[in-house]
């Protein structure tokens, strides 16, 4: 590798490497419209940084022959298509990762291409850069694919970007055409947030103001190309400033005497003695050691790779996320984000996907398609499904609660990726916005005293018992039986009815489909409380709808909730009455009345299912609680 | 060639000689001994000439002008007298006045008028023996309990490990002690004496505290010159004691044995915000600090999801780097997989030997696998051609193997600047049951997020230094001392020119052609592999900067040392396609 110091190193090695041990590292991603010249400037680095070999660049000069473009002049292009199938088509179809360096950086170059059929490949390659460079035909000046281009380093949160006005040789090196370019950009740029947008001027294939100052363009004063990206921010560097967060990527436990919590430093610094939350359970300890290989460190920093042990035995596993008690990640389970989908298959709302946040995954559903973004003009639609390559925002509901932070305030912490269950593929790509409702705030205590242990001093198992089933099905009836059974068992119970509820807790709810989702929700999470103190609960609510009871299921928990579907045909139901709210609703003196203008979802897998209609009230309270002996929920 | 002393005007006049040689019908081996070139330069030159003409065989210079000239052999030594003579300690009392440091040494030679850097300082120490190796690099095997409980107080009660040895030099043709305290951190304090008194290492220990500025717990190993009883002393004067270890410990670094006993050490917990031994965070991290935390991340992550990993070792460099990775990510535990090393049976002896030493020191388990099958045929780069037995004894051997131990993931050492289709490839990259790569279907990799999700029978080959250079890894070895295969150095070794490349008689089975016979070159390897496929270089690079600093002034790249990529064009994404690493 012909570095530029060739009499450096000649003369004295060790003062070489002294200064080249110590460099930094920047990555970034050249993009832009397909033939704006992207290869050629890359190609144009390498050579300039010469890092090329003799017979790297023999190699180009006869493939410059075979597949070139160039005419008779060497194809820089050659250097970074790499499979067979692209050379001979002459495209880029995939992203390609170079390497050069100079005297103060090395860098790491991530080409990707222009066509829209490939906008995955681009946000792929950009999600881990430092830096963009937008390349930009003088000739052509901003098009759509420019714009699109733009947008997804802005989705991205790219914080250095550079508008590479080239082919400025073509245009006699005008200054006008650059001006009215930049201007056009800079209004679109504003437009979607990126703010710190550097123009230069430039001419890739002939190397103006690449590395060196161009003579053909005077009246520019900015940096060149290489000057600008040898003094950008790293953004390790950026994430300094923010909150600790570590995701644990491993349990590291060689022996009785150490337990360890491996991972990389995703934002802020930490050092022994800081108090620490492991979320989302909350727990709080204090940081013993960072360890590493090379000895313990007196403060990590983000992007070293680490090993904390901590001064209280707490439990953490992989997929929890370390952050300092004073800033703490949010947790929740519902989002709002923006997804880009990266696959043939188009994406469904209510299909079930892996997660990966962090080094966490979990089970994951798109709830609703807010909207999709048209990545040309930045429209909003209407969508039922994303294509491959569509962006769109969305709301994420997870099968438990994640450690997290918005994607604009932590990168590492507020992405994450879709990954398919049958076919393993990664199909989605996503920016976490905010956690749904008001969850986002508020974090788990960890308590001492567990639900296994309340419930081993009430000698019992904790349950709930959900019984749904039309007005007058006699829900109540039968609950309040069963209750009275297990009371005489020496069980610790508790009835929650509809209509008591609704005179209390619920009294500013009332009977829209909206209201009915809430009111079962706080049920659900008030009965998932009583699990958790150890009782056994019983509810008796109409609860109509079907998505609202599985909720309620998954607020508890499979194992503990029973549902006991009260059956009753509704002429049985509106001839008992015994409320007299059928008439009320017959006569149009009550709205949305189940059974009579609401509906009603009868259950499909209710694990208990008692027909009053045939069964005494007290027949489907013996049948309910020879059901629950048999699930183990009582003793025998 | 001796690239250190090679001017561009020099090189130029030896690449046109070669170039007419040729035109003369010299033979490529005869020219480079005649011009004092390698043979791919010769190569370069001829084919440059072939394109380009006369115009073409110059190289250009390259980069700026250097910032100052560098002093002559002699000068140097006339420095190094001086320095010498008006340091050393003769018959007084010696005070941490006399103790000779970087700093001083950097800050006289800057009286003398000279511009020099602290690194430059720091190799003229080296040079001149005043900055001797630390002894613990000698130190035994495994460290007794007494060490171990040496240390562990002495990291209690917050004292400097310092590591006392003793050397002779020559000054005027008189020999003088040099003595000299390594700290673990590698900060070398010495002073020169012209005779040593049994006062003398007292003093010198106290002026080290001095310096340091805390208590210290010397180790030193008895020798005549540090005799026990002058010790005593000290011991007495301080309350503070000394270890002293028998002769004959050998092989292992005191920067090991201190890790070894830190590991254990969780039972202390005083460790406090100001403690000394604590590494300071850096301000920023330097590429080689990022290359490798982002490897440890991925071997991580890949430990966590895989279900019976394994750890492809080729006994290269490269591996050489990824296995000192594994050791650093998983530390203090030991890495939890084995390492597998796909046997063609045709390697250099010295890798085989370094295999096998490298993995015990390690603690690895190591697995070898041969292609029993293409063993029975006889298959060898001589009978059946560098493709089929690449393809026969590496990919299919490597299937074999992956088939025979159910390893799910495996750990492979390419980088992605080695070729144009790695260039490409993910870090996970992922393989079908049958172990073929689908560049066409390649999974997006999107921040650090890496997907390890597959069915039962496919499989996962991951690359954690993909985005290392093949400087980085040059300069990670020579940053943090990773031994590697004394092939990559310069030594006597019997070759022959074959197709213009320099091949290796590693044994008996290498046919000679007519004609040939083995000649004794000053070879070194720039990329290892099966020893009948494998050019070496002409080369008088005997250590690890020598090598750095050749590779950088080279003209040619790596794997043009390889001959299996120059089968056909595209020759390694076939190969990959087909299952290769």
């Amino acid at each position: 590798m012909n570095q530029p110091n060739h009499d450096l190193i000649a003369s004295d090695i060790d003062a070489y490497l002294n200064q080249h041990e110590n460099k930094s590292l920047l990555r970034f991603i050249t993009c832009g419209s397909v033939d704006d010249g992207k290869s050629t400037l890359i190609g144009r680095l390498l050579y300039e940084s010469k890092v090329l070999f003799e017979d790297q660049l023999d190699a180009v000069a006869s493939d410059s022959k075979k597949w070139g473009t160039q005419g008779k002049a060497m194809d820089f292009a050659l250097l970074v298509d790499g499979l067979a199938a692209e050379r001979e088509q002459g495209i880029t179809i995939d992203v390609a990762y170079r390497f050069f360096a100079t005297d103060h950086r090395k860098f790491i170059v991530a080409d990707t291409p222009g066509h829209e059929q490939y906008t995955r490949n681009m946000v792929t390659g950009a999600s881990t850069c430092d830096a963009a460079v937008i390349l930009c035909d003088a000739r052509q000046g901003v098009l759509t694919q420019t714009r699109r281009h733009s947008y997804l380093l802005s989705l991205l949160g790219i914080r250095n970007v550079v508008l590479a006005v080239n082919k400025m040789d073509l245009m006699k090196y005008d200054e006008s055409v650059y001006e009215d370019i930049v201007e056009d950009y800079q209004a679109f740029a504003k437009e979607i947030g990126l703010n710190n947008v550097t123009a230069i001027p430039m001419s890739a294939l002939a190397g103006d103001n690449i590395l060196v100052r161009s003579d053909q363009m005077p009246w520019y004063h900015g940096p060149t190309l290489l000057s600008y990206l040898e003094t950008a921010e790293v953004n390790d560097e950026h994430r300094k400033t923010a909150p600790f967060r570590m995701p644990v990527q491993w349990v590291n436990r060689p022996n009785l005497n150490f337990r360890g919590f491996a991972g990389t430093v995703a934002s802020g610094s930490i050092k022994p003695g800081d108090t620490i939350r492991v979320q989302p359970s909350g727990k709080t300890s204090s940081i013993a050691r960072i360890v590493t290989h090379d000895g313990d460190l007196a403060e990590a920093i983000p992007g070293q790779s680490i090993t904390l042990t901590l001064n209280d035995e707490i439990d953490v596993s992989r997929g929890d996320v370390i952050s300092t008690t004073d800033e703490p990640a949010s947790t929740a389970d519902q989002f709002e984000t923006t997804l880009v989908w990266m696959h043939d298959e188009p994406m469904h709302s209510g299909r079930p996907y892996w997660l990966k946040i962090g080094t966490k995954t979990v089970s994951a559903t798109i709830t609703q398609i807010k909207h999709e973004v048209n990545v040309n003009t930045l429209e909003h639609t209407a969508a039922k499904q994303l294509e491959l390559n569509a962006i769109g925002v969305c709301n994420i509901s997870t099968d438990q609660p994640i450690a997290f932070d918005a994607f604009a305030d932590n990168q590492e912490t507020g992405s994450f990726i879709l990954i398919d269950r049958v076919s393993n593929h990664t199909v989605g790509a996503g920016m976490l916005h905010f956690a749904l409702r008001r969850s986002a705030n508020i974090h788990m205590q960890a308590t001492d005293v567990n639900k296994e242990r309340r419930a081993e001093l009430k000698g019992q198992k904790p349950a709930v018992v959900w019984f749904t089933g039309l007005s007058g099905a006699g829900k109540s009836t039968v609950a309040n039986l069963v209750e009275k059974k297990l009371a005489a068992a020496g069980h610790h119970t508790y009835l929650l009815d509809g209509d008591n509820v609704r005179h209390g807790l619920n009294k500013d709810l009332g009977f829209t489909d909206a209201d009915r989702v809430e009111n079962i929700r706080r049920i659900g999470e008030v009965a998932g409380l009583m699990v958790d103190a150890g009782m056994i609960v019983l509810t008796a609510f109409i609860s109509p709808f079907r998505s609202e009871r599985a909720l309620a299921r998954s607020i508890v928990g499979e194992d503990e909730f029973i549902e006991v579907y009260v059956e009753t045909p509704l002429a049985v139901a509106e001839e008992r009455d015994p409320k007299g709210l059928y008439k009320k609703a017959r006569r149009g003196e009550l709205k949305n009345f189940t059974g009579i203008d609401s509906p009603y979802e009868a259950p499909e897998n209710a694990e208990i299912l008692v027909d009053t209609g045939t069964l005494s009230a007290e027949q489907a309270a013996e049948r309910v609680v020879a059901e629950m002996r048999k699930r183990g929920l009582l003793e025998s | 060639m001796n690239t250190s002393s090679t001017t561009i005007k020099d090189l130029n006049a030896r690449r046109i000689d070669a170039v007419k040689r040729r035109l003369a019908g010299e033979s490529l081996a005869k020219i480079s001994q005649s011009v004092d070139l390698s043979v791919p330069t010769v190569v370069a030159a001829i084919k440059a000439f072939e394109k380009n003409g006369w115009g073409g065989v110059p190289v250009k210079k390259r980069g700026r002008p250097t910032r100052g000239k560098a002093l002559s052999t002699a000068q140097i030594d006339s420095l190094r007298l001086h320095w010498m003579e008006q340091s050393i300690v003769a018959d007084k009392a010696l005070s941490e006045a006399n103790l000779l440091t970087i700093d001083r040494l950097h800050n006289w030679l800057c009286g003398q008028e000279l511009t020099v850097s602290a690194a430059t300082t720091q190799r003229y120490a080296r040079n001149w023996g005043l900055a001797p190796a630390s002894p613990a690099q000698r130190l035994g095997s495994k460290p007794g309990g007494e060490v171990k409980r040496y240390i562990d107080q002495a990291r209690h009660n917050k004292r400097r490990l310092v590591w006392v040895s003793a050397h002779t030099l020559q000054l005027n043709n008189e020999p003088v002690t040099l003595l000299c305290a390594h700290t673990a951190r590698g900060l070398c304090l010495s002073v020169l004496v012209q005779q040593l008194h049994s006062h003398t290492l007292s003093e010198f220990l106290s002026a080290v505290t001095t310096h340091l500025g805390t208590a210290l717990a010397p180790v030193m190993q008895l020798s005549p010159a540090l005799e026990k009883s002058w010790i005593l002393p000290w011991q007495t004067s301080t309350g503070l004691k000394a270890l002293i270890l028998p002769p004959g410990m050998e092989s292992n670094t005191l920067e090991r044995t201190l890790k070894s006993t830190a590991s254990t050490m969780t039972a202390l917990k005083d460790i406090k915000d100001n403690d000394s031994n604590l590494l300071l965070a850096p301000e920023r991290l330097t590429h080689l600090q990022r290359l490798e935390a982002e490897s440890i991340h991925i071997m991580r992550e890949v430990v966590a999801e895989a279900e019976n990993p394994v750890m492809m070792y080729s006994v290269g460099k490269d591996s050489a780097v990824m296995l000192h990775l594994a050791v650093k990510a998983f530390y203090p535990a030991p890495p939890p997989f084995p390492l597998l090393h796909v046997d063609t049976t045709w390697k250099f002896k010295a890798m085989y030997e370094f295999r096998d030493s490298i993995a015990k020191e390690l603690g690895f388990e190591l697995l070898v696998h041969q292609n029993e099958e293409g063993i029975r045929q006889g298959v060898s780069p001589f009978t059946h051609g560098s493709e089929l037995h690449t393809d026969i004894m590496k990919t299919q051997a490597l299937k074999q193997a992956l088939d025979k131990y159910g390893f799910d993931v495996a750990f492979g050492g390419a980088r992605r600047d080695e070729e144009k289709s790695r260039a490409k490839e993910r870090v996970f990259s992922f393989r079908t049951s049958a172990h073929r790569w689908e560049p066409k279907s390649q999974r997006p990799e999107l921040w650090n997020l890496y997907n390890a999700k597959k069915r039962q029978g496919e499989s996962i080959r991951v690359f954690p230094i993909s985005n290392w250079t093949e400087l980085d890894i040059w300069q990670y070895i020579h940053q943090q001392s990773i031994p590697i295969v004394p092939l990559y150095f310069s030594g006597e070794r019997p070759v022959v020119e074959r197709d213009g490349q320099l091949i290796m008689v590693d044994d008996d089975r290498m046919p000679l052609r007519d004609g040939e016979t083995p000649e004794m070159k000053r070879v070194r390897f720039r990329t290892l592999g099966c020893y009948p496929l494998t050019g070496a270089v002409e080369s008088n690079a005997t250590t690890l900067t020598d090598i750095i600093q050749e590779m950088l002034l080279a003209t040619t790249s790596e794997r043009q040392g390889r001959l299996i990529d120059h089968d056909t064009s595209a020759s390694m994404e076939k190969k990959k396609q087909e299952g290769y690493f």
